[in-house]
């Protein structure tokens, strides 16, 4: 019997390559490694789907967090486009903000750039967690709201976010700088220890500040 | 030789049947049922015209046979069918000589229509559906039987016309209908070359020959052998071609149309055509679940390949339509000078291949009925189907082409993974190599 | 008046594989905009084109041109459907309607321009390169020097371009996903620019649709739409283009009744995605036969049908012929489509068809649908607490406004069917078509009424009831009543209209 596919028999796919395929190809493997190590971090901590913050889970996911992320290559513009992942429950369906915070906090921490943009603007996402022991020289600015826990054991680096963040801003901060131009929540400022928040709306409630100063609209409200 | 094909097609434009261009190719404008004709006619094909009353479907049909064949119309008015329901088999295919008969001897007069190349049925939807039964085979192979005598063609095409269902009509059965290789429609011109046919009422003049016609019909009644009589014809024939030829005509010769089939079956079909068709072909006849479509299964629910035409049409393609469309741009890349087939030639030819033989869901048909158009439902839904499968199948041209290609290795025993899709086209190229 | 040379527009149909697209032309005066197209037409700007003729061959000029615009057609948005999901995910992004639709215009531009410069080696880049350019623009071409290897001649906006290299334009199925990245990153600069009123110097998008393709992709919106109101919100933010286009014709008045319009919209829409069957009435026969075909004669068949004529006077089998009989039939009495009252449940207890999709609504729209398509004509019974006035009535009609407006109305309440309102309509030659939860507080006087009635009915329920059950039960006999359970939209085409039980029949 005839070959049925003989008029093929020549035939040599004809790719044209443009440099955007090799750009979403690099990309989307590093995408696929951060999703991994992620969910590898979800289903390490999170027993049932369910993860509970407290001091020692916080240390413990950061730590996985930071053994998962060694030796990967990626950039700030990576982890923002790990944030649309976050958003999309197609990729991730089950997004766990808290981790997610504790994820990219140690991502933006090991980044090699010193400045971090974040725009979550009209964005479906609540970040937790976020600027984790941010350490000294990097700068964190978000524009948008986040959750809570915000820059929690800030380690001498700079967040500056453009918009408001919930309860626990700054607590267990070391040093460093905040800057929060709109409102905060509860417990602001709880266990600090060092470094300066300064809140240009308003605070609604400040923690058991140690040492450290936390301002609102210009004035020192701790003592 | 194309010129003589495009001086008839121009001859018949300008003098004989008026209408609007309803076809680009190639930046060149063309009727669709004069382009089909004439394709019809040099291909030996058969064309399904149908349309309003009184729009020119058996004219046109008509004007090409005699102009193609060089027979007056006189004489193939003689040999046309009318479809109606008291038509007897002994008036479509032959009688038994009666004078014969009263010897005790059986022998047949075939009818003209049996006898003449040209075939053409009027109104074929109003003939029962038993008396569309006997033209079937004849129709398809060319073979004639009556009272165990055989008469068989050598040449032939068939053109059947159609007016729309109303209470005098049937329904043209599907053998039959399959056995179309196009459906086009013969639309109303428009108001301004509408009026203009009326000073022209008296066009046909131009295409008959009183004396040619007595001498054909003569012949065509005599008792001579088929063979001898088709010779005298064809002498009769040239005769009246000649006579063509003074009116500006260039008709072709029998030989002629012989070579102008030849060169049209050498015409190969480019990779991306023959891609395209292949990718046609199976979104037509695929199924996943019950391994072809079926006329009497359903689809499942939340079927995977939802997307695809297997999933908006009820019955399975036939083996005529890939024939029908082949010979179709074969014919078509010839007469526009082309040196292969392309996609465009696939691309036109495909709706009017299809549209008679495609069974349409009602979701479908609910989805783009009320869209504008300018030709009649079927024939739209065709395109809309073809751009379709166009569409899909631009997007994925490189990778069908690689994974027929992968096909070829494969069959030729090499261990290559063959290429995943979700195209029925990938399904259907495992299933040949045995792999599903 | 220059002219688009043929051939140059056989190459890029050839490319393009032949969409079904006029042959272009160049025209004077589009306001600076290189390029229109206006429902399929693709007309190129004469100036334009001089101007840029001046640093490039005019022929190239012309077949990036046109590969543009021919590549909106076949590529990128395809079709107004497709249009309107791009703009949607990109409002998600900015919740401004104009910027909206120029975060889409550009984000089509880059897609049609990345697919023609990857896939159709078009001339394109070098079309950029001479270009005059606004302050988006440079960052599309910095972009476009960064995505195709090409050098445009622009330079900065590295970090922008940094983030807006990484998207994938030419994966079709990560568009919606795309858009809103692509939107997000640019909308600093889309801020400026809605200051500045700027505009595309390749021309905008607004006009590239066919009244048929919006009507189309309306009723593919309505398919696809999460609710009734995230459907009016984008017809609402297009209202101006449908004007334009003369879609939102008559009947659409501005002011309170625009939101009103937009819900029965998309429930015609809707619809229109369905076909609900529908039984016609059978014709009548005239009980008369008359002889109507041939076909041969047998031995065993009776002799006195034999037609001589065509047997030429013999009696042998395989010559003789008989005469086949049929009965006449009445040429005035066809098989018709019988007008119909749909009676719609509107109580509290039914789902507001404002907010989200009303089974009941679609269900009643289909069958609406489907007796006008023969010309029958439509009659509405809204209720609600028809006793203390929760009800409305439209006597027959065709006009499909008010036919919708009435179903659409929903009033909220209890749940009473007043079957004197029913009977003002009797006397009509009608089908009936209920649809409600059954949930009814006289609902032994329905079943009642609904067993003496002669009509046909075909009865919808939603969702599941005990008061459902009783009814199948109560109706069960009735060979004039068929009931159909709808709980979720791919239920709606399982409805059969005016079906008539035939297992009595059967029985004897």
């Amino acid at each position: 019997m005839k070959n049925l596919f003989s008029e093929f028999k020549n035939f040599r796919p004809k790719r044209r390559e443009i440099p955007l395929d090799n750009i979403i190809t690099s990309k989307e493997k590093v995408m696929q490694t951060l999703i991994k190590s992620y969910n590898k971090l979800v289903e390490q901590e999170a027993k049932e789907l369910v993860w509970l913050v407290s001091y020692h889970s916080v240390i413990r996911a950061y730590a996985s967090a930071e053994k998962s992320i060694k030796n990967m290559e990626y950039g700030v513009e990576d982890i923002e486009e790990f944030l649309f992942e976050i958003e999309d429950s197609s990729k991730l369906p089950y997004p766990i903000m808290g981790l997610s915070g504790i994820y990219t906090a140690a991502l933006c921490n090991h980044a090699k750039e010193r400045e971090i943009v974040f725009d979550l603007r009209n964005r479906n996402i609540t970040l937790h967690l976020l600027g984790y022991r941010l350490p000294e020289g990097k700068k964190l600015l978000v524009y948008g709201d986040l959750g809570d826990f915000t820059g929690i054991g800030l380690n001498g680096g700079e967040i500056w976010v453009e918009g408001n963040t919930g309860n626990w801003t700054g607590a267990g901060m070391k040093r460093g700088k905040m800057v929060i131009k709109k409102n905060v929540g509860r417990r602001t400022g709880e266990d600090m220890v060092g470094g300066e928040i300064y809140v240009e709306g308003k605070i609604l409630g400040i923690g058991n500040i140690r040492y450290g100063r936390v301002y609102e609209k210009g004035e020192i409200v701790s003592l | 030789m194309k010129n003589s094909l495009k001086n008839i097609y121009d001859f018949i434009s300008d003098h004989l049947y008026f209408y609007r261009p309803d076809l680009e190719i190639s930046g060149e404008k063309y009727n669709s049922t004069l382009l089909f004709s004439l394709l019809t006619a040099i291909l030996q094909g058969k064309q399904l015209i149908v349309g309003e009353p009184g729009l020119g479907k058996t004219t046109s049909a008509e004007y090409i046979c005699s102009v193609f064949y060089q027979i007056p119309l006189g004489t193939i008015w003689l040999s046309e069918i009318a479809g109606h329901p008291e038509q007897t088999e002994e008036k479509i295919v032959g009688r038994p000589n009666l004078g014969l008969l009263n010897k005790g001897i059986e022998s047949v007069v075939w009818s003209n229509f049996v006898q003449l190349p040209v075939k053409i049925v009027d109104e074929i939807n109003r003939l029962p559906e038993t008396k569309q039964s006997i033209i079937l085979d004849g129709v398809d192979r060319g073979n004639w039987e009556y009272l165990n005598e055989m008469f068989i063609n050598d040449e032939y095409c068939l053109f059947a016309t159609a007016n729309y269902q109303d209470l005098g009509t049937f329904t043209i059965i599907a053998p039959m209908l399959d056995r179309f290789d196009v459906m086009v429609e013969s639309k109303h011109p428009g108001a301004n070359i509408s009026y203009l046919i009326g000073p022209f009422y008296k066009k046909d003049e131009l295409l008959r020959h009183e004396r040619y016609e007595k001498e054909l019909n003569k012949l065509l009644n005599s008792r001579l052998p088929y063979k001898t009589k088709m010779e005298r014809t064809e002498k009769v024939c040239e005769k009246f071609g000649k006579y063509l030829k003074k009116k500006g005509l260039k008709p072709v010769s029998k030989e002629e149309r012989k070579a102008i089939q030849d060169q049209m079956e050498k015409l190969e079909l480019d990779l991306d055509a023959n891609a395209y068709l292949r990718t046609l072909i199976s979104e037509l006849s695929f199924c996943y679940k019950y391994g072809q479509k079926r006329a009497n299964e359903k689809c499942e629910e939340g079927c995977h390949f939802t997307g695809y035409l297997c999933h908006s049409i009820k019955n399975c393609i036939s083996n005529r339509f890939p024939i029908s469309i082949r010979v179709y741009a074969q014919a078509l890349a010839w007469l526009l000078g082309e040196k292969q087939v392309n996609i465009e030639h696939i691309k036109t030819v495909a709706p009017y291949a299809l549209s008679h033989r495609l069974q349409w869901k009602e979701e479908f048909v609910a989805t783009h009925e009320k869209e504008v158009r300018v030709d009649p439902l079927p024939i739209y839904l065709a395109k809309v189907a073809v751009d379709r499968v166009l569409e899909r199948y631009g997007e994925q041209r490189e990778s069908i082409k690689e994974a027929l290609a992968i096909g070829y290795s494969v069959s030729q025993g090499e261990e290559i993974a063959l290429l995943e899709g979700d195209h029925p086209i990938y399904w259907e190229i495992k299933r040949d190599l045995g792999e599903l | 008046m220059k002219k688009i040379p043929k051939s140059t527009w056989l190459k890029i149909r050839k490319k393009h594989f032949f969409p079904p697209l006029p042959f272009p032309k160049i025209e004077k005066g589009q306001e600076k905009a290189a390029l229109e197209i206006k429902n399929k037409q693709i007309s190129i700007d004469e100036d334009f084109l001089s101007q840029i003729s001046e640093k490039m061959p005019e022929s190239d000029a012309i077949e990036a041109l046109l590969d543009h615009a021919t590549a909106h057609y076949t590529f990128c948005p395809w079709d107004f459907a497709n249009y309107l999901r791009l703009y949607a995910e990109a409002k998600k992004v900015c919740n401004d309607k104009d910027m909206a639709k120029k975060s889409t215009d550009y984000f089509m531009d880059v897609v049609v321009d990345t697919y023609c410069v990857k896939e159709k080696q078009s001339t394109i880049p070098s079309l950029y390169k001479h270009m005059e350019k606004g302050k988006i623009d440079q960052v599309i071409c910095a972009l476009y020097q960064k995505i195709w290897g090409k050098d445009l001649n622009v330079s900065g906006s590295d970090e922008l371009v940094k983030k807006l290299m990484r998207l994938p334009y030419i994966n079709k199925k990560r568009w919606t996903e795309v858009i809103k990245r692509f939107t997000h990153i640019l909308r600093p600069l889309l801020e400026e620019e809605m200051l500045k009123s700027a505009s595309n110097p390749l021309g905008d998008h607004k006009s590239m649709f066919s009244k048929e393709s919006i009507d189309k992709g309306l009723m593919e919106l309505a398919q696809s739409a999460a609710s009734p109101k995230a459907f009016s919100e984008l017809v609402d933010d297009f209202k101006e283009e449908l004007e334009e286009t003369g879609y939102l014709g008559q009947g659409i008045g501005r002011g309170r009744g625009q939101e009103t319009m937009a819900n029965i919209l998309y429930y015609i829409k809707l619809a229109q995605n369905y076909t609900l069957p529908l039984k016609k009435l059978p014709e009548r026969k005239s009980g008369s036969i008359y002889p109507h075909s041939h076909s041969p004669w047998e031995i065993e068949r009776p002799y006195y049908d034999i037609d001589i004529w065509t047997s030429f006077g013999k009696f042998l089998p395989g010559l003789t012929q008989v005469w086949n009989r049929k009965e006449g039939e009445i040429l005035y009495l066809e098989e018709k489509v019988p007008n119909c009252l749909i009676i719609i449940d509107s109580s509290g207890s039914m789902i507001d068809p404002r907010k989200n999709l009303s089974y009941a609504v679609l269900g009643a729209a289909c069958a609406c649908e489907a007796y006008l398509k023969y010309g029958s004509e439509i009659a509405v019974y809204n209720f609600s607490d028809a006793e203390v006035g929760g009800r409305y009535l439209l006597p027959f009609t065709k006009d499909r406004m008010a036919i919708y407006q009435s179903l659409c109305k929903y009033f909220g309440g209890g749940t009473y069917l007043k079957s004197s309102d029913i009977k003002a309509f009797e006397g009509n030659d009608m089908d009936i078509f209920l649809i409600t939860d059954m949930k009814i507080s006289n609902f032994s006087e329905v079943v009642n009424y609904f067993n003496d009635i002669k009509n046909r009915v075909t009865a919808v329920h939603i969702g599941k009831s005990t008061h459902s059950k009783r009814f199948a039960l109560s109706v069960s006999k009735k060979t004039n009543i068929s009931l159909y359970h709808v709980e979720k939209k791919e239920d709606i085409p399982k409805i059969v209209l005016g079906k008539v039980k035939e297992y009595l029949h059967q029985m004897f």
